[in-house]
This record gives C-alpha cells, structure tokens and sequence, in this order.
C-alpha cells in the first residue's frame, strides 16, 4: 500500500486527497518536526511538501532528507507558496531531486494527477473537468443515438406480439437476440442502467429457443414496455450520470439572530442550505467540519473590525477559496476597495432586507456555477496576459490570451468569448481601432469590452469610451479591481440574456425563445430525417384561481404546475410559456404517439399533485394537451401550432384532462358511432383502469359489460357502434366472449376491427381457439393494466 | 530535458460495428489517457487498419456482422504484421463459461459490455498490464525545463 505525508497543507486538502486515493494511505502533519518523525518509518512512497512548513522549514528537511540514506530517492512534490521563483525552482529540482513542483495557487485537481503519476496509481475520478467532458460526450451520443435504440427497441416489442401470438418467425427471433444483445451491452455504457438490465434478460429468454411458455411470453412483453420506458425517460443529459444535486450551503456568521432566521426563511425555497455562527471564534471550527460554498460575514461580528477583515482575507487565501459576501454598515468607496483588496466577492449594507441578501447569494452562487464565461485578452504585453492567467486562473472561466493583435480576428471567430480584455496600446493595430470594428459588427455588437490603459488621463478615458468601451482598468493592474469589474459586466450580461429569453412568472423559456430553440430542432428533424412533436399544454381553471384568491396564487400555482411538468420532461425537450394559459413542449425524436403517450404521463403527475388552495377550498387547474407531428400535421413551427391548439381544444372538450393527437377526426354524422376502443368486460374496477389509461391518451373509447349488448351494438347488418380495436374478456355474462368473437366473425366485424382477446388462466387453448377464429393478440388474465394499454396501442397502430 | 517528450503516444484501435460504441469508446480513452485512438467499424477493416498501422493493442468486439471477433482475431494471428499485437475482446457476454472460452482464444483479456466510460481507460491500462497514464499537460506545470 501506498503511503504518502503531506506536511504543512490545510486539513480539507489532505482529506480530499484521501477521498482520491483510498486506495493509499494519507498521512497529513502540520509541523516539521511531525514530518521528521514520520519519515522515520521506512514504508513513505511519496512526500508533498508546502513551501511555507517551518521549524524546520521544507528546505531544510529536503536537504536533510537527500544527505540521509534512508529516503535519499524519496520522490517528492513540492508546492510553492507565492509567485513563481525561478531560481528556486531549478535549485529544488536540480540539487533536491524534486519530482513535481506546483505553483499557487494549488489545484487540488492539479495535486492529485501529480500524486497518481509520481505513483503509478489509476487516475482519480476526482477531476471533475474530465469527468464533465466525458459524461457531456456520453449524453451527446445517448441524443444522437436515441431514434436508432428506439428502432431497435420497436424490433424487440414486434417479436413479444409475434410470441403472444405464437407467430414468431426465425429471422425476427433471430434479429431480435442480436438487437437485444448489443442493446444490452450499449444501453448500459450509455447511462441506461435498467434498460440494460431489460435488454439482458429479453437476450436471456430469447436464448431459451423459439417458442416460450405464455407466462415467459408475456414477462417478455413486460420487459419491451419497460425497456421503452426507460430508454424515453432517461435524461439525455450529462444528469443522468451524475449523482443529484447537493444542496449549496450558506454560512451566516453574524450577531445578529433575527437577520439569520429571516435568512433562513427566505432561502428555504432556493436549495440553499443556512448554517449560522454566531461567535466570531466559531469560524473556523464551523468551516473545518464543512466548507460552505458561500460566506455572509458581519465585520463586525467580534465587535473589531479588523478581524472581520482578517476572517475575510483569511477565507479569501484557503485552497480552494471561500467566496465571502461582506455584510456592513458603513459603504463608502474607500471600504468597498478594502473589502475587495481582501478578496471578498460582494458588498451588502447591514440594511439590506433578507431577500435582497439572499438574491445576491444566489447570483453570486450562479456566478461561481456557471464555469463557462469565456474571456479574450489581447496585450502584445507577455507579462500582463501572465498576470490574466494567475487572476483568472483559479476561477473558473475559460481564458484565451493573444499577444499578436493581427491574430484577432481569426481568434475571435473560433473562440467566440462572452467579454473582451484589449489593450490601448499595441503595435500595429491598438485595441481602440479593434474595439471599433467589433462593435460595427452585429455579432459582436453586445459583447463586454473592457480596457486596459496605460494611461488614465482624460483624452485616453474619452478615446476608449468613444471607441465603444464598457469599462476600463488603468495599469500597473490591481487583481481585485479588475477581477471585479469583470465579474460585474458578466453579471450584467447574464441578467440580460436571461431576462431575453426566459418567462418572468416560470422562469422557462419564454415563447421568443422556445420558438427559436424548436424552429432550431425542426431543421435538424428536416435534415436527419428524424421525427419531431410539438405539443401545446393549455391550462383551465386559473382564472377562477386568480379571481378569488388573487394573482399572486395564480402565479404560485403556475410555477408549480410548470416544475412538475419539467421534473418529467427530458432535458432537451424544449418547455417554455407559450401564453397566459398555454405552455409549449418540443420532443425531438418522438412520433405523436410517443408524444401523446409522454403528455399523459405529464399530466397524471400533475393530477397527482393537487394541492389544496390555502383558503380550504379546492381549486383545481385542469391541463389539457395537444400533439402534432412534423411532417403529418404541419411543416412549419405555425402550421404544428395550430394543428396542436385544434388537438388541445378538442381535448379540452369534457371535463378536459386528456391529451390528443392532431388530426383526430370528428365523429360522421349519422347513427354509427366511431370508436378507437371498445372494452367488453364484466369487471367494472378493470374496465375503468383500462378506459382512463385509454382516454388521457386521447382515444374515443366504450365500456360494455356484457356479452349480448356488446353483440347487439357491434355485430348484426347495421351496427351502432364501429371500433377500430375491440377488447374482449372471455368471462361474459349472457354471451361468453369466445361466443362473441364467432359471433363478430361471422358477421364480417373482424374484417376491419382487430379483437384481443383477455384469456384465463384455467383453460388451455382458449388463446389458440380464439386466434383461430380471428382474434390479433390475447392477454392472459391476471393482467397488468398497462400492458394490456400497450398492447391495445400497437392493435391501433396496424389498423 | 524531459524524458517523455519524445516518446511516441501508444496507439490503440478498436474495433466494433456498432457506431455509439465506438464514438464512446475514442472519447473516453482520448480524455482518459494519452493513447491515440483509431477505429474500425468492421473486422475487415480491423485487420487492415491493423497491418497499416501496427498499433499498440486492439480493442475488439465479438459479436459483429460478417466477420465475428474470433475470426478476425484468428485473421489477425496469421498474418506477421499484426501477430503480435495484443488484443483485449469486448463483449455483452458476461457468463464465467463465455468468458473462458474467449480468453482461451488468446487474447489478453476480455472487457464486459456495458462498462463504465470513465472506467474503460483504467481497465484496458490493467488487463494489458500498461502503466496508467493521466492526460493532459497541466498549464501551472513549470515550463522551463524544456527549454
């Protein structure tokens, strides 16, 4: 076992490289004299030293170490404390044997690639940047991929039909084995852990030989369901790899207990974890046990102010920073410039209500989440770039620096930054006249430009300000001070886009931009061939919400509707507010049918979620949803949009709470009734499942309890009731089912109606007779209503 | 200097019909580790890919249209150009007796379908007894010893 001594590092440090490598054994000493002691144990394999250890300092227990016998070829890692010391650095590799060094500040991601190197040990799945990359890749393939799964999932329900019916060929059981093979290995690597599981045992019983007993049958029906259902409602996103969410903590270190507990109140409903310490020595003990992603800290919790300052320098200096909003009653410029000199992130008078604190938290947490503000300098200066990367560096944007102004364009185009850094001065072409053509063009038009001067005399601020500037920064450069007004027009530019494309009341995609974000997927649906369904979600009942309770429970009660509606969406779906009462959904790679089928699972879950009004009464909103495919009903993102509202009104007919697919067709005048489903069966309990599984799908149904009245309406010279698939028990009262269905075909009915029919278990062949006589498909009883769903489904879609 | 700026980066192919796999595969060994990736969508192409570019290990699925794993493995062993390239077979098959037969094939070792893709890099590294490798050249390193 690898053992490793980290001397003079924090404790987090040591215990999150513990965390890397459980493999070894990580021993953390604060002192030199504990790392001499330590060293006497012959079995050390690697030594990461601080530069700041003293009594004995690092250097001196190095030189120790390479005269003595016993560790003179121990390797070691050593960090540095401040600035980049050159000649250091040659003297530790040169005359000290220095495997590594690493530079401030550290990158703990950065130590443990080291430590795994200088050891031979597996790479530590720790660093998250890779990780991302790879599941960001993953989740690519899983959306590309997806209609081609879903093809091969639709193989494998073919073959469960062709089972039931006992008509399996053995090209299908054949492709079928291969296809549920391969799905089992792929599902699996793709982030589909169940559907994989599925897969196998389909793969498991296909290898039983050609024909299987009922029950293995219908299990393997079962199974085909359940594959499609997770295939469809696996997040396509790097979400599904990843474990959930913690919750962000905020530490609240004031006096002051009312402000805390308004705090708390207020956060509550943000996934903002509170913790308050009171004690100004309470501090550090609070963040050894857990470091919080943000502190809000009183200076003058103590009563001094400067050990406020002192805290916040301290939290702003640990590995990896603490991000610390400062909370104080004095604002004037000089304070503010201290607090940021300090490295403290934001500034909030003590007067501040609890909302607007708890707003500049998230802001500031989003800020710091957000990872992906891409930043271009240019500075034909080496040394002021080097400066951007040490500032810039441990936060987390993504840097590009140019030295060669001529160079610009082409960089500007690939790298396509979310903010400018320019330089006034540079050879042959200054950052004004760069400034001037970025802001001629419209696609750069609103892009952040801040400026760095050499001089900040009037004529300069004027030249920069005219060129199109939105800020400058006067050299010699001071870190804080750019670091925040940076930060400040990433900030404004990420309220605006946000402001720009999303719902104030929801926060979804507001209706500009989920109409670009579909008309975006139809072209992709256009070129790859793929389908494409758009459903429109229309809310009944929010007037009579806003009227009698106000609309600020309207809103309440819409806000919660839409978070439960995109809980079950997949994350490329687009959701946005479509109108006041109307909210638009885009599913690429889904038909209507499968749009149809995840609208109803949408809605069921709202409907599970009702809540009781505040006042007692209950007030229900009622959704009711439309769905239209590219291609069938319309071409255009205005032509699904009206095929979905036509399908969404009649779905509304009724009560509401359905769903329906575009180009449902009205009944004909006359006395036949058209119906896609008719239930023959005795049970009341089962026959009502099966109908609401059916009708918030959308399809026109009838329940007839018994055999006679079913033969009256359905068979004879002139039938009241035409179906397109009728369902039959064979336990009837009056007429027996399997006397029906010879009934039905005797009169020509099963010419264009497919019958299923639901058999019992006690007899024998009762499948056999009734498929002989014209049945499609048999379920045997008990069943399980939604696979009897399924099966009526796919009767529907060969009719 | 430094020793390893010279050394060439190990080469692997993989070879597998189905595309999702293969894209999987190419991404996470490149993020993972600093082999260069090359992939055949058959074992036709396998082995001609194989005998072009001589690579460092082969990383081959079993059950392909055509021309299964073990055949091309077979393929593979005939001819000098690519006999002695180690190969690690990659399959959905996980029974013990599946596995067996496979590695009495001659292979250095099997890999099971599904795995997890930020897992792979570390299992190949094993099963061909490599030393693990970690990407990257990180920025804060120092760079004036290769000057």
């Amino acid at each position: 076992m690898a053992r490793i001594v980290m001397a003079g590092f924090p404790a987090d440090l040591g215990e999150w490289l513990k965390n890397c490598f459980v493999q070894a054994d990580v021993c953390c000493v604060a002192g030199g004299l504990e790392v001499i002691e330590e060293l006497r144990r012959p079995e050390t394999s690697l030594l990461v030293l601080d530069h700041r250890l003293h009594s004995p300092t690092a250097l001196e227990i190095l030189t120790e170490l390479r005269n003595g016998a016993r560790h003179g070829k121990l390797p070691v890692i050593y960090c540095l404390s401040e600035g980049v010391d050159v000649e250091l650095a040659k003297r530790l590799v040169r005359d000290l044997g220095v495997k590594e060094i690493l530079l401030p500040p550290i990158d703990p991601n950065e130590l443990a690639r080291q430590v795994a190197r200088t050891l031979g040990l597996p790479a530590p799945h720790r660093s998250t940047d890779v990780e991302e990359h790879i599941q960001d890749a993953v989740a690519d393939v899983r959306r590309r991929f997806l209609p081609a799964i879903l093809s091969r999932v639709e193989v494998l329900e073919q073959t469960g039909v062709a089972l039931l019916e006992s008509s399996l060929l053995p090209e299908l059981r054949e492709q079928a084995e291969r296809e549920a093979h391969k799905l089992a290995g792929l599902l699996g690597t793709l982030g589909y852990a169940a559907g994989s599981r599925f897969a196998r045992e389909i793969e498991e019983l296909l290898q039983r030989g050609i024909s299987l007993s009922e029950s293995q049958a219908l299990r393997f029906s079962e199974l085909t369901v359940a594959l499609r259902l997770d295939v469809e409602s696996t997040p396509l996103a790097a979400e599904a790899l990843q474990p959930p969410e913690k919750r962000s903590t905020l530490l609240v270190v004031d006096r002051d207990e009312d402000l805390a507990e308004r705090i708390e109140a207020e956060a509550a409903g943000q996934n903002l974890h509170v913790q308050t310490v009171r004690e100004f020595h309470g501090v550090r003990e609070a963040i050894s046990t857990h470091v919080p992603d943000v502190v809000l800290l009183d200076l003058l919790v103590s009563g001094q102010e400067d050990d406020g300052m002192a805290l916040l320098e301290e939290l702003s200096g640990r590995t990896p920073p603490v991000p610390v909003i400062v909370l104080t009653s004095k604002d004037g410029f000089t304070d503010r410039v201290e607090v940021a000199r300090r490295g403290g992130r934001g500034f909030l008078a003590k007067t501040s209500s609890a909302g607007q604190i708890v707003e500049a938290v998230t802001r500031l947490m989003s800020r710091l989440h957000a990872g992906d503000a891409r930043i271009m300098a240019v500075d034909d200066d080496p040394q002021v770039l080097a400066l951007l990367r040490n500032l810039l560096g441990p936060r987390k944007v993504c840097l590009e620096t140019l030295d060669d102004p001529l160079r610009f364009w082409d960089a500007l185009g690939a790298f396509a930054p979310d903010l400018l850094v320019l330089d006034v001065d540079m050879p042959h072409l200054s950052g004004i006249e760069l400034c001037r053509v970025v802001r001629n063009d419209v696609r750069w038009a609103e892009i952040p430009v801040i400026f760095l001067t050499r001089h900040d005399d009037a004529e300069t601020i004027n030249r920069v300000f005219t060129a199109g500037a939105d800020d400058f920064v006067a050299k010699p450069i001071v870190g804080p001070e750019l670091l925040t007004r940076i930060f400040n027009r990433l900030d404004r530019l990420h309220l605006r886009r946000n402001m720009l494309e999303t719902d104030p009341v929801t926060g979804i995609w507001n209706r500009r931009k989920a109409s670009q974000m579909m008309a975006d997927f139809l072209d992709l649906a256009r070129r790859h061939g793929q389908p494409f369904s758009l459903a429109l979600i229309g809310v009944a009942g929010l007037k009579d919400i806003n009227e009698r309770q106000g609309y600020g429970a309207g809103d309440a009660r819409l806000r919660q509707v839409s978070q439960t509606l995109s809980d079950g969406l997949r994350s490329e779906d687009v959701f946005g507010r479509w109108s006041g009462d109307e909210f638009v959904v885009g599913m690429y790679g889904l038909s209507r049918y499968d749009g149809v089928q995840r609208l109803a699972q949408l809605l069921e879950a709202v409907r599970q979620q009702d809540v009781q009004a505040p006042s007692g009464d209950e007030l229900h909103l009622i959704l009711s949803a439309g769905v239209a495919q590219y291609g069938e009903d319309g071409t255009d993102l205005e032509s699904l949009c009206k095929s979905a509202k036509a399908a969404m009104l009649h779905a509304s007919t009724g009560g509401g709470g359905k769903v329906a697919h575009a180009g449902w067709v009205k009944d004909s005048p006359g006395t036949t009734r058209h119906l896609d489903v008719v239930l023959v069966m005795h049970d009341e309990a089962q026959a009502s499942l099966l109908l609401h599984g059916l009708e918030s799908r959308g399809y026109r149904t009838r329940w007839l309890q018994d055999g006679k009245t079913a033969a009256k309406l359905l068979a004879g010279p002139d039938p009241l009731l035409h179906a397109k698939v009728v369902l039959i028990d064979v336990d009837l009262s009056g007429l027996d089912g399997i006397s029906l269905l010879k009934r039905l075909a005797w009169d020509g009915v099963l010419e264009d109606c497919r019958a299923i029919i639901l058999t019992s278990p006690s007899v024998a062949n009762e499948a056999q007779v009734a498929l002989e006589l014209g049945a499609v498909d048999y379920v045997a009883k008990p069943f399980n209503p939604p696979v009897v769903v399924q099966h009526i489904r796919r009767a529907l879609d060969a009719a | 200097m430094r020793e390893g700026i010279f050394r060439m980066h190990r080469k692997i192919l993989i070879v597998d019909d189905e595309d999702a796999i293969r894209e999987v595969t190419q991404v996470t060994l490149e993020t993972l580790s600093e082999w260069t990736v090359r992939t055949a969508r058959s074992g036709r192409e396998g082995i001609r890919l194989a005998a072009a570019d001589h690579p460092d290990a082969i990383l081959l699925d079993v059950m392909m249209p055509d021309m299964d794993g073990p055949t091309t493995l077979q393929e593979l062993a005939s001819s000098p150009l690519t006999r002695e390239i180690p190969v690690l077979f990659l399959t959905a098959k996980v029974q013990a007796a599946d596995v067996r037969r496979l590695l009495g094939l001659g292979v250095k070792g099997v890999i099971a379908k599904p795995f997890d893709p930020l897992e792979l890099a570390g299992e190949v590294a094993q099963a061909l007894g490599w030393e693990p490798e970690q990407r990257g050249i990180p920025e804060r390193r120092l760079k004036w010893r290769e000057s």
